[in-house]
């Protein structure tokens, strides 16, 4: 429970449908930041209050250290890498459905339940409470069997869900919500441990769900996910962890000096840069050396930089089973993007349509109609 | 049902309408030269004069300032020696974070308290080397309500100027005291105390929030914190909070005016709630002594309680109570005073402060037990 309206609610729907449940604040992050305080003990209290108005228990699992290494490390070595890392599918693979899955478990936990816009799809049996019996091979379905789903199968059917058989992500029904392109590389024996109580639901249902029960978050501005890079920007959490040194910006294509820069780590692929000269064309981020400390910038969008018909994944990670080579799927470049028609063979997404590229560290994410299969990271 | 009177207190109406013509009609800088303003700046003294003749003081010797924690740092700011980071200020291990962070910053020597939170006078003395400027000792806590031996803290600081001025040294030395939670419950005229320098605040005397004061016995020399127009005898630059002040005035003697009375009625209405947490309350462990403590403060601890938890569910229940500390709960810390006083983690963690005022009644102590004791004995399973 972040203190949020999303897990407040989610917590609310558990207990309705009659499980022991506990709630649990993750500190991950308290440190204050020059021009902004890290709200967590605010948000630690208001997740306590709900905890306490729905008469659960309430616990704090410090993941402070964990997290510093496993997000914070692994982000800030990213851009010294000069790449454009996703701390939110770093923070999902490592802590929530890592580390504090298995502090659960360990705590005597069945399972876990966030308040994330995703849906789980459970192949059950006939006494299945949730979906009808779904084909592996064709998760296509889902979208007929989930109909009278809602987000919290009943009671009876959770241990049913723990019986070994294939558990699918799907998106959220909630279509600007959707937050699966963050949760592409949990596993599936997390997921099968996993509740996604109000993924069934849209915002501004989660909301009119909790003022109906009166829970004490119901108006509350949506969390920052990751509270220090909310407020203060990158750039300046950046400036708190790495020296930069001011560079050169060249332009691509003739390898003139058109400014300079205070750090190319600043700078991300694709990014409009105003360089200061006075009625030219924008200029565009197209690449960087991190060595020299030089960033270059192009004005012409039709730059093959910009364009991709292919994308190459490192790290590749499949919930289920791998793509099959010649079936078609989509695949969404950055959250809340549209999908874009695809197939996939190997670590190689062939785009239908040349797109606009992605930053290196960005992660491409392929989904079967609403089903996630996994995804990669953008090389 | 309100009790969290050492927190905040309601501004009473008659000091709201002494104050609103300030806002609006009679406006003016009382500096300015014309006839309204010089209305103003008498109007402005004369309130002045009020609050000094509560206290025992004169005029001149009272400085205003935005609350307490201004007036602490004003008293403390100075007292560094310069010799010894240790050197400067003595201070006790349970005074407010103002004064704790302020005497930290000017080198701070921190006496320890007994387990009700009492100050050892003998203890002090011990405590006051040639290199102490400032002792600073709260007059009442606002976690336990426990009330100091203040003259007897002076008398040992009288004993010990004489003492320094037989041996040649020049060092003064000063007694303050932070008497926030004392107004209106506590003799506050600072002749009878022998204090040197005092700190009281509007806010927990039903006055207006945002005003307090200083007070600076004549003769004790201090350095201002802010620069400007040379308000307050140069101590307090800023042109003057003359609603705030004239509702000050007004709080201030219509808290000493029922002094009497209200802790009387207040003293019983302690005894009674007291009495029921003891008896009916299971495991409940009472942090006041029978004797020298403030009438409206009940801190008490439930081991294995999770009183924030307890808070939360009192305030769904339309019922606002403190844990052991506010300030302390709001950092997500143990309360710096509990600690001192040398309760477990787990006691300090179960401990709730209820503190009454002058809109507690009886009847609304019976309305408030049995809530209590529900809400504790459900809490506490689930803690």
């Amino acid at each position: 429970m972040s203190g949020g309206v999303d897990s407040s609610l989610s917590a609310a729907l558990l207990v309705e449908a009659g499980y022991d449940v506990t709630g649990v604040y993750m500190k991950n992050w308290s440190r204050d930041l020059p021009g902004m305080k890290c709200p967590w003990a605010e948000d630690l209290a208001d997740a306590k209050r709900v905890a306490v108005q729905l008469g659960i228990p309430f616990q704090v699992f410090d993941f402070e250290s964990e997290y510093k290494h496993l997000v914070v490390d692994y982000m800030i070595g990213e851009y010294q890498r000069g790449r454009t890392p996703n701390p939110d599918v770093m923070c999902n693979q490592e802590v929530k459905f890592g580390i504090f899955l298995r502090a659960s478990l360990d705590d005597g936990a069945d399972m876990i339940a966030t308040g994330h816009y995703a849906q789980i799809v459970r192949k059950t049996g006939s006494s299945s409470g949730c979906s009808g019996p779904v084909s592996k091979s064709s998760p296509e379905n889902f979208s007929e069997d989930r109909k009278h789903c809602s987000g919290v199968p009943l009671l009876r059917s959770t241990r049913t869900a723990l019986s070994g058989s294939p558990v699918f992500l799907v998106r959220g029904k909630d279509e600007n919500k959707d937050q699966t392109y963050f949760l592409y590389r949990v596993t599936e024996s997390a997921l099968e441990r996993t509740l996604f109580p109000i993924g069934h639901l849209t915002k501004p249902e989660v909301r009119a769900e909790a003022e109906k029960r009166g829970l004490v978050t119901a108006g509350r501005r949506d969390s920052q996910g990751i509270c220090f890079v909310g407020n203060v920007g990158i750039r300046e959490f950046l400036s708190q962890y790495v020296e930069t040194a001011p560079g050169d910006i060249l332009e691509q294509e003739t390898g003139r000096k058109l400014g300079r820069h205070d750090g190319a780590i600043f700078y991300t692929f694709g990014q409009r840069h105003n360089l200061g000269v006075g009625g030219g064309l924008p200029y565009y981020v197209v690449g960087k050396d991190m060595e020299k400390n030089e960033v270059y910038v192009s004005a012409n969008l039709n730059n093959d930089e910009f364009w991709r018909e292919e994308l190459v994944l490192s790290d590749p990670h499949w919930i289920n089973q791998p793509p099959r080579v010649g079936h078609k799927y989509q695949v969404r470049l950055r959250h809340r993007a549209p999908l874009i028609d695809c197939t996939v063979g190997g670590e190689v997404v062939k785009l239908e349509n040349p797109e606009r590229a992605i930053a290196p560290g960005q992660s491409a994410v392929i989904y079967d109609g609403e089903v996630v299969l996994g995804g990669g990271i953008v090389t | 049902m309100y009790f969290d009177y050492a927190a905040a207190t309601p501004v009473d109406k008659k000091v709201l309408t002494a104050m609103s013509p300030y806002f609006s009609d009679q406006f003016y800088n009382p500096s300015s030269a014309y006839s309204p303003a010089r209305q103003v700046r008498a109007d402005y003294q004369a309130a002045k004069h009020r609050i000094a003749q509560v206290i025992g003081a004169k005029p001149a010797e009272i400085i205003i300032t935005s609350g307490a924690t201004e007036s602490i740092n004003l008293a403390l700011a100075q007292c560094h020696s310069g010799l010894d980071p240790e050197s400067g200020v003595i201070t006790t291990a349970i005074e407010h974070p103002a004064v704790l962070e302020t005497a930290r910053q000017n080198g701070a020597r921190i006496l320890p308290v007994d387990s009700k939170g009492r100050v050892d006078p003998e203890n002090l003395e011990k405590y006051i080397t040639d290199d102490i400027k400032i002792v600073s000792i709260g007059y009442a806590n606002n976690e336990l309500g426990v009330v100091q031996n203040l003259k007897a803290v002076a008398e040992i600081c009288r004993q010990k100027r004489l003492e320094r001025v037989e041996s040649g040294v020049a060092m003064p030395l000063v007694l303050h005291t932070d008497a926030s939670q004392a107004a209106g419950l506590l003799d506050i005229n600072v002749a009878r105390l022998g204090v040197d320098l005092m700190t009281l605040s509007s806010g927990k005397c039903y006055g207006p929030k945002g005003v307090g004061l200083l007070y600076v016995r004549a003769g004790v020399v201090l350095d201002p914190l802010f620069n400007g127009g040379g308000q307050e005898a140069g101590l307090r630059s800023g042109t003057e909070n003359v609603a705030g002040v004239m509702g000050f005035a007004t709080a201030l003697e219509m808290a000493e005016k029922k002094r009497k009375n209200e802790v009387r009625r207040l003293e019983g209405l302690q005894r009674n709630l007291e009495k029921y947490i003891i008896s009916d309350i299971k495991n409940a462990e009472l942090h006041s002594i029978s004797k020298q403590k403030l009438p409206n403060i009940i801190n008490f601890s439930v081991e294995g309680l999770d009183a924030e938890r307890a808070v939360f569910a009192l305030d769904q229940r339309g019922v606002q109570v403190s844990t052991g500390s506010a300030c302390a709960a709001n950092k997500g810390t143990r309360s710096h005073v509990l600690t001192a006083i040398g309760l477990s983690p787990a006691a300090a963690d179960g401990s709730l402060r209820i503190s009454l005022g002058r809109g507690t009644t009886k009847k609304e102590i019976e309305e408030f037990k049995p809530i209590l004791k529900e809400i504790i004995d459900h809490e506490q399973k689930l803690s």
